[in-house]
């Protein structure tokens, strides 16, 4: 006899592999960590893991290490979101210009974006290091100051260095994918604007801004979801410190899982953080109107 | 010829390359057996493996030990998803404090027959136990490897320039004046330098000098009930705020490397650090190698102690999910049987690896480094000077065995107390009490390990 699949059952099978890979890890990693956020997980006894109700998540809401991680979040989100949406808007805009050698300075844009964050991390670190940091050397030598700045030893400066790290590397992301969008503005456009005798600003708050909307909306939502999750930048630059200053939530769950070997209390936190992206995301998509376009059509 | 692809066979030809995918880093392991051995980063772990190995090869084919350096900080991250894979490594070079944890928790293979196979009590440099390496509660958990002291490193020449007296029999007050003379002659320069970030090595700077004020963290002789906030603890801090304005400014985010970094490029006059600073210096700085000298840590006024956080590294083995127990017992007492391998094994990493067994400390080959050789006084009080004044977490001022100090070991709650103080200008006092409540935690949610 010979065995024939239909189309149907061919279709399925071939999505087979993406709803595997989706199981596998995203559904069940997420699924483990809202189990774990339930029971007392010491990572160093692994078989014992008595339910502990919602105990890890009184201790996460009481802790105010954990609300510190949380303000700290949100300003190292919002710096860092904003600097980027503004910084990598205006460097699009740039590389926009049909000059010579553009193709090379797009590329070269890349460059923080492909280093491997360890890399940058311990570079930024030596950089900024206040006693053989080139940073302060280079300021000390053209006089721009009288004194080594502590970059990484005060809260307001560890926390400004931090963003900055953030914004140098994620900016060509912004970059990259409001170019895209620029290119394929129709010129059009901007040929009646001109007509009409719209200056620079009216075409881009008239015609630029509107026509990046949804790209930006985008970004903006994966770039405060990213930035809000992000571990190694901050462990590796600051480890959080000095004190708890640059403490953030990713930071503040590994502690409790590794250091504190709290593995429930870190999923707790991981579990309320996801909620807070999520409803955050929500908001956000709605208030900026995402999508309403295509529906309307 | 045309090549027709049907959707059966791209369906078929897919499942095959994905199971042959998964299946082969299984295929690899099965060619040849791989016991992997944790140390701290550094040559010396992988001079004794290749010990090991020279075991291995004439003893059981097939295998083959591999090294793996992680440092101290991140060992926690590391055992703890390592145990829960159920895939630990053979064998761990760790300190005392984490052995003692690890002992009390259950997951450790007792060693006493490594030690006897070693006659590593009768081969123990004086000073030492073998139970200061890792027992609990009788039994052996633990097989010698190396101590490491920490001290103060001062620049001889900036001393002198300063007019400072020989460092030898100074207290607190003379350090703290010394460092201020060192600054004021030295424009640009620290007069002392220590580790106040938030990590292990400021954890391991400022526990030193509470345990100089006669200050412990929990006290085993009284069911080791918390005794942080003692008026010692709050003198040692407040002599911390005191000292810091004789550091640079960035000393608050110091680990290891960024003091002996300090040290060797010049930048201050002295530090308190381990025999590092000086292999370093022999290595890249030479002048300042040539002016450097290791003193026993100034003693405080009133208690006239000079503690010394000690690195007391022994081997320990998981005792679950562990394969290579027996092998890796035979191999390492092939090494440590071996003066010469234990030898190699200092000297990879000299002076920072102190020898543990009297016939390796005193073997021509170790004696005759050329940095023994010219150091002569230096490399005795890294070796051998300091032994009676070495304590660590877990086993504060020798008053007995902790195992609370391993978890204590990855919460930096020592260097976050400094934090609060030098960062956030908190009262020394209510700083130390915050602390003294993190370490309540501890023993509160860990009174099991207690027995």
């Amino acid at each position: 006899m010979r065995f024939r699949l239909s189309d149907r059952q061919v279709g399925v099978l071939f999505m087979l592999p993406l709803i595997l890979a989706v199981g596998i890890f995203l559904v069940w990693p997420i699924a483990e960590a809202v189990r774990l956020s339930f029971v007392r997980y010491n990572p160093l006894r692994p078989d014992d893991q008595p339910f502990v109700g919602l105990d890890n998540y009184l201790f996460v809401l009481e802790d105010p290490l954990f609300w510190e991680s949380f303000w700290q979040a949100i300003v190292w989100t919002g710096w860092s979101t904003v600097l980027q949406a503004v910084i990598g808007v205006g460097l699009a805009l740039l590389l926009h210009q049909p000059l010579k050698g553009m193709n090379a300075f797009r590329g070269l844009l890349l460059f923080p974006y492909i280093v491997p964050t360890v890399v940058i991390a311990l570079n930024w670190r030596w950089l900024f290091n206040s006693e053989i940091g080139i940073v302060n050397h280079l300021l000390l030598s053209v006089g721009l100051i009288d004194e080594k700045i502590a970059w990484l030893s005060t809260p307001s400066m560890a926390m400004a260095s931090a963003i900055m790290l953030n914004v140098w590397k994620y900016t060509p992301f912004v970059v990259i994918v409001v170019l895209a969008r620029l290119q394929t503005i129709p010129t059009e456009l901007y040929d009646a604007a001109k007509v009409d005798g719209a200056g620079v600003l009216r075409r881009f708050r008239d015609i630029t801004l509107p026509q990046l909307a949804e790209v930006l909306a985008v970004v903006i939502v994966f770039r405060t979801i990213w930035t809000f999750n992000k571990f190694e930048e901050i462990y590796l630059l600051t480890r959080g410190g000095p004190g708890t200053s640059t403490y953030n939530l990713a930071l503040y769950a590994f502690d409790q899982s590794i250091a504190n070997l709290r593995m429930g209390v870190g999923a707790a936190a991981g579990v309320i953080m996801l909620v807070l992206l999520l409803a955050g995301s929500m908001l956000y998509i709605r208030v900026s109107g995402f999508g309403r376009e295509d529906k309307a059509a | 010829m045309t090549l027709r692809l049907t959707r059966r066979g791209a369906l078929a030809s897919g499942l095959a390359a994905a199971g042959g995918t998964l299946a082969a880093p299984a295929y690899a392991q099965t060619r040849e057996r791989v016991a992997r051995i944790w140390g701290e980063p550094g040559p010396y772990i992988g001079v004794f493996t290749n010990g090991m190995n020279e075991w291995a090869q004439r003893n059981a084919p097939g295998l083959r030990f591999e090294s793996e350096q992680i440092a101290w900080d991140a060992v926690y991250t590391k055992l703890a998803t390592d145990l829960a894979a159920r895939r630990p490594p053979a064998l761990i070079s760790v300190e005392s404090p984490i052995a003692y944890q690890l002992a009390a928790e259950g997951l450790l293979e007792p060693m006493q027959d490594v030690n006897t196979a070693i006659r590593a009590r009768e081969r123990l440099v004086d000073g030492f136990t073998v139970d200061d390496f890792g027992t609990w509660k009788g039994t052996q958990y633990a097989v010698p490897l190396h101590h490491q002291g920490c001290l103060f490193v001062v620049q001889d020449d900036v001393r002198q320039e300063a007019g400072l007296s020989d460092p030898t029999n100074w207290t607190w007050n003379d350090l703290l004046n010394g460092a201020k003379a060192i600054q004021a002659k030295r424009q640009g320069s620290a007069g002392f330098t220590m580790a106040l970030g938030r990590n292990l090595c400021g954890d391991y700077h400022i526990q030193q000098l509470i345990w100089q004020a006669g200050g412990m963290t929990w006290d085993p002789g009284r069911s080791f009930e918390t005794t942080f906030n003692s008026p010692a603890t709050i003198e040692a801090y407040e002599f911390i705020k005191e000292l810091y304005g004789t550091m640079p400014r960035s000393a608050v985010e110091f680990s290891f490397l960024q003091v002996v970094d300090q040290h060797v490029t010049g930048r201050t006059g002295s530090s308190f650090y381990w025999g590092r600073t000086m292999g370093r210096a022999f290595d890249e700085a030479k002048p300042i190698y040539e002016k450097m000298e290791y003193y026993l840590n100034p003693a405080h006024p009133r208690t006239g102690q000079r503690w010394s956080w000690t690195d007391i590294n022994g081997f320990i083995m998981p005792r679950q999910n562990n394969p290579f127990i027996r092998e890796a017992k035979e191999a390492m007492a092939h090494v440590m049987n071996s003066t010469d391998w234990m030898v190699r094994y200092a000297n990879s990493l000299f002076p920072n690896v102190g020898p543990v067994f009297k016939d390796q400390a005193t073997a021509p080959a170790l004696v005759n480094n050329p940095m023994y050789q010219q150091k002569k006084r230096s490399v005795d009080v890294i070796f051998t000077g300091f032994v009676p004044y070495a304590c660590n977490s877990g086993h504060e001022i020798k008053k007995g065995i902790n195992p609370l100090a391993g978890i204590g070991h990855g919460r930096n709650v020592w260097s976050q107390v400094a934090q609060r103080i030098l960062v956030n200008n908190e009262n020394p006092r209510a700083a130390v009490e915050w602390g003294h409540r993190q370490f309540e935690d501890i023993r509160r949610e860990n009174r099991r390990l207690l027995g």
